[in-house]
């Protein structure tokens, strides 16, 4: 019975993973680029969330809010965030024939506005974990035994609605058309008149709106959010990305999930210390035995969406 | 006049691609650029759609200056370019690869226009829902001027389309070109085979490390005996020759 309780609390947890390891695939696939930043989107939605929630806006120009209000503009900070770091690193510093040096540079520039942000938010908010004042911890449906909590319940649907909603965008979408053009071929999309600096800010805000969107789900489900709380959850997700396959949507679904799943088994069997082993070892098993993911292609980071 | 270029300049850097080159093409008018390896042809129709930047001159298509246009400006005014190497979505479907050449139209045309492909070329038809990448090399090069055309352009740049085609599919490509034209689209062909191009062009020009150094009538430049052997390299209508044209 513990067992299946420790099960469902794995789709849980894997379905924060999964949210971010699908922002993490998108921009790999789209763009071929590894944007650090995505763990501090994830705790600016939940810190900025918490903040507005305790305190209400800065300035004393609002009161506290109600927690959904405070994620809501959580969320939308985080988008913000994202585009402006596409404007003031990967559009500015984006060179336009690059080779995989080149790559280098949006990359260590993402991890620049990591470091930045984060640190920003600790002079702010200071370094102490912070209780999120969410729904009530009552709110547990009881099925045979095993507990599942609503407001878990209710994530996981949007989760589910967010990656199909993703999937359909880039199938069947004339921009989803556009953003997998690019992917394969920037300069056959440009000449049929695919706008680059139109597309990519696209790519940026779905990143800002899922990171987001986890950050909120992880502060309403485990009721507690920090300055640090994307670093463990972007390495987790970025595991989850590879053990699915580099820029396959449905690979980083299976990979946040399956990253879940070894993360509370492991517990369940051998204690918390062992986490990090099982879920890197998995992943360095992973790359030996299948180095393309789950869902992967050979081509790394090229149109697979 | 269509198309009017004037002084046209392009840098790579350090070298000059293009230079000082001066082109047009009228209503309706087939017209070829002609060249060897490396003799700028390529760069001068990136330049044209917008792909890179000239360094100096002018580009007037249908009255308007379009020469600091984006490349989608320059789709949305009727400039429809059909890269070398065709350049198709591999991993997209055929139907989605027509459905990038309908990329800036939002008129309810647009999906007449793509039944419109399928009942020229059946072959794309027959295949409309699976990967580009499974289609031959001469359904290749349908496909990626039937995207152009879907576009619905006034003036289609082509360049190489011929380049390893096997001669049934180069002969079938020709007729289909001199067909768009009489339907009233204006064609800027640049090939390596001067004599199929030659044979359908109106008027045509001879590239040589990215000057202009000859300008004449189709016929008179078929008629031309040096011309192979000056500019064209001497031998470029042997099919050994046809790969790997970049510039």
């Amino acid at each position: 019975m513990l067992l299946i309780q420790q099960f469902v609390n794995s789709i849980m947890l894997g379905s924060v993973y999964v949210t971010v390891a699908v922002a993490f695939t998108l921009t790999i696939g789209v763009l071929n680029f590894l944007n650090f930043t995505i763990p501090t989107l994830f705790m600016l939605a939940g810190m900025v969330g918490w903040a507005l929630a305790h305190w209400g806006l800065p300035f004393g120009l609002s009161g506290p809010m109600t927690w959904p209000l405070a994620l809501f503009f959580g969320i939308c900070v985080a988008i913000l965030a994202s585009l402006l770091v596409e404007r003031l690193t990967f559009r500015y510093l984006k060179t336009k024939y690059g080779d995989s040096t080149e790559h280098a540079i949006p990359l260590v520039s993402s991890l620049g506005f990591l470091l930045v942000l984060e640190n920003l938010v600790r002079i702010g908010y200071g370094t102490d974990a912070q209780r999120f004042p969410g729904p009530s911890a009552d709110l547990t449906m009881n099925i045979g035994g095993i507990f599942v909590r609503i407001p878990q319940l209710v994530s996981l649907g949007i989760v589910v609605l967010i990656v199909v909603g993703l999937t359909w965008l880039l199938k069947r979408s004339r921009i989803g058309r556009g953003l997998r053009a690019i992917a394969e071929n920037p300069d056959a999309a440009n000449i049929l008149g695919v706008d680059t600096n139109r597309v990519v800010p696209v790519v940026f805000m779905l990143t800002g709106l899922l990171c987001g969107l986890a950050g909120a789900l992880f502060a309403v489900n485990y009721g507690e959010v920090s300055p640090q709380m994307g670093e463990d959850i972007g390495t987790k997700a970025i595991a989850g990305m590879v053990v699915g396959g580099l820029g396959s949507i449905w690979g980083a679904v299976l990979g946040g999930l399956i990253v879940g799943l070894t993360e509370m088994m492991t517990i369940h069997f051998f204690g918390a210390d062992t986490v990090q082993v099982a879920v890197w070892g998995l992943l360095l098993l992973t790359l030996l035995l299948r180095p393309q993911g789950l869902f992967g292609h050979h081509s790394i980071g090229k149109g697979k969406l | 006049m269509l198309l009017e270029v004037s002084g046209l300049d392009v840098r790579y850097g350090r070298t000059h691609a293009v230079k000082n080159a001066t082109i047009s093409v009228g209503e309706g008018e087939i017209v070829t650029v002609l060249g060897a390896n490396g003799a700028g042809k390529t760069s001068l129709l990136r330049a044209l759609q917008g792909a890179v930047r000239p360094a100096s001159g002018r580009i007037v298509f249908d009255g308007k200056d379009l020469t600091g246009a984006s490349p989608s400006a320059r789709v949305r005014a009727g400039m429809m370019l059909v890269p070398e190497g065709r350049q198709i979505f591999v991993s997209m479907t055929v139907h989605e690869n027509l459905q990038m050449g309908v990329y800036l139209r939002s008129d309810r045309d647009a999906a007449r226009d793509i039944e419109a492909i399928y009942d020229r070329f059946p072959n794309l038809a027959e295949r409309r829902d699976m990967k580009a990448s499974v289609l031959s090399g001469g359904e290749q090069q349908m496909l990626a001027i039937g995207r152009a055309l879907v576009g619905r352009p006034r003036l289609m740049m082509l360049d190489e389309p011929s380049l390893g085609l096997s001669p049934l599919f180069v002969s079938r490509l020709f007729d289909l070109i001199v067909e768009l034209n009489q339907s009233g689209i204006g064609i800027l062909l640049v090939e390596q085979n001067t004599t199929m191009a030659l044979e359908v062009a109106a008027r045509g020009y001879v590239l040589e490390l990215g000057s202009i150094v000859l300008e004449d009538t189709a016929e008179s430049l078929a008629r031309n005996p040096t011309l192979t052997e000056a500019y064209l390299g001497g031998h470029q209508n042997s099919p050994s020759h046809a790969a790997g044209e970049n510039a």
